[in-house]
């Protein structure tokens, strides 16, 4: 038997609005997004063997705001984010959707942001 | 394993958190509730959330907060506890698994701070009451 507790109950009421579910998938998906790059920049850390402390030295950063962005504990700084990809090597991409949601006017192909 | 999130239930039956979502415009309830389902499914200390759920500090430290932006640059937030244990103490507890637990929420104008008396009656008297409750007291 699946007891649905009253946070599912809830939502699933609300999400008969098409307003409230269609912002709740929009949100999802953003989130989702910018997760996906902090959770990927700490893998890559991993990898490479970077402990957090030597991150923070290596790219002049107090050890504790490595700590907060890879454990949720503050909002992740786009400059923080493109300083630890510098550092690891690699860079943050952005790559625009193909299909339906392309809109006209806009230009085509990646936009790359520069790890500076 | 993925979390539950749960709402804090008063004494009396009221459930504030619940209460305050109600009184949000739809698309803050809508987002409230993304965040706390990322959270959730990917719980700390992984980061999750989008940068909008955040711990809280000083007087608040053990808390944390779903910080969102409204119409008018309103702001909106939403204050819960973790739950987290061994099997047999959140059983304990009234929980079956590692819990969210959502406490009550606080709306402001832009621009302008909560007191520490806000968050003392609307968050913190709450947070005791719950974690003094054994089991604990959780809307159904």
């Amino acid at each position: 038997m699946s007891h649905q507790s009253f946070h599912e109950r809830r939502k699933a009421e609300r999400m008969r609005d098409a307003e409230f579910r269609g912002e709740y998938e929009r949100a999802r998906g953003e989130i989702e997004q910018i997760d996906s790059v902090v959770r990927s920049l700490d893998e890559l850390r991993e990898t490479n063997g970077t402990s957090k402390a030597a991150l923070a030295r290596r790219i002049g950063r107090n050890p504790s705001s490595i700590r907060r962005l890879f454990t949720a504990q503050s909002n992740p700084e786009l400059r923080l984010v493109v300083q630890i990809a510098n550092d690891l090597d690699a860079d943050v991409v952005i790559v625009p959707r193909r299909g339906h949601r392309e809109r006209q006017g806009r230009d085509a192909g990646h936009a790359r942001v520069p790890a500076a | 394993m993925a979390w539950q999130v749960e709402y804090y239930e008063h004494g009396d039956g009221s459930v504030p958190a619940a209460e305050f979502l109600d009184g949000c415009p739809r698309k803050i309830d809508a987002q409230f509730n993304a965040v706390l389902d990322a959270v959730a499914a990917a719980p700390p200390p992984k980061f999750s959330g989008g940068g909008k759920w955040e711990a809280m500090h000083g007087s608040m430290g053990g808390y944390y907060e779903i910080r969102l932006t409204g119409p008018g640059r309103e702001q909106f937030r939403l204050f819960c506890l973790l739950e987290n244990a061994a099997p047999a103490e959140l059983k304990r507890r009234g929980l079956a698994s590692p819990s969210i637990v959502v406490i009550n929420g606080m709306r402001k104008p832009h621009r302008t701070t909560f007191t520490d008396r806000d968050y003392r009656k609307q968050v913190r008297a709450l947070g005791e009451q719950h974690l003094a409750n054994m089991p604990r007291r959780l809307a159904r």
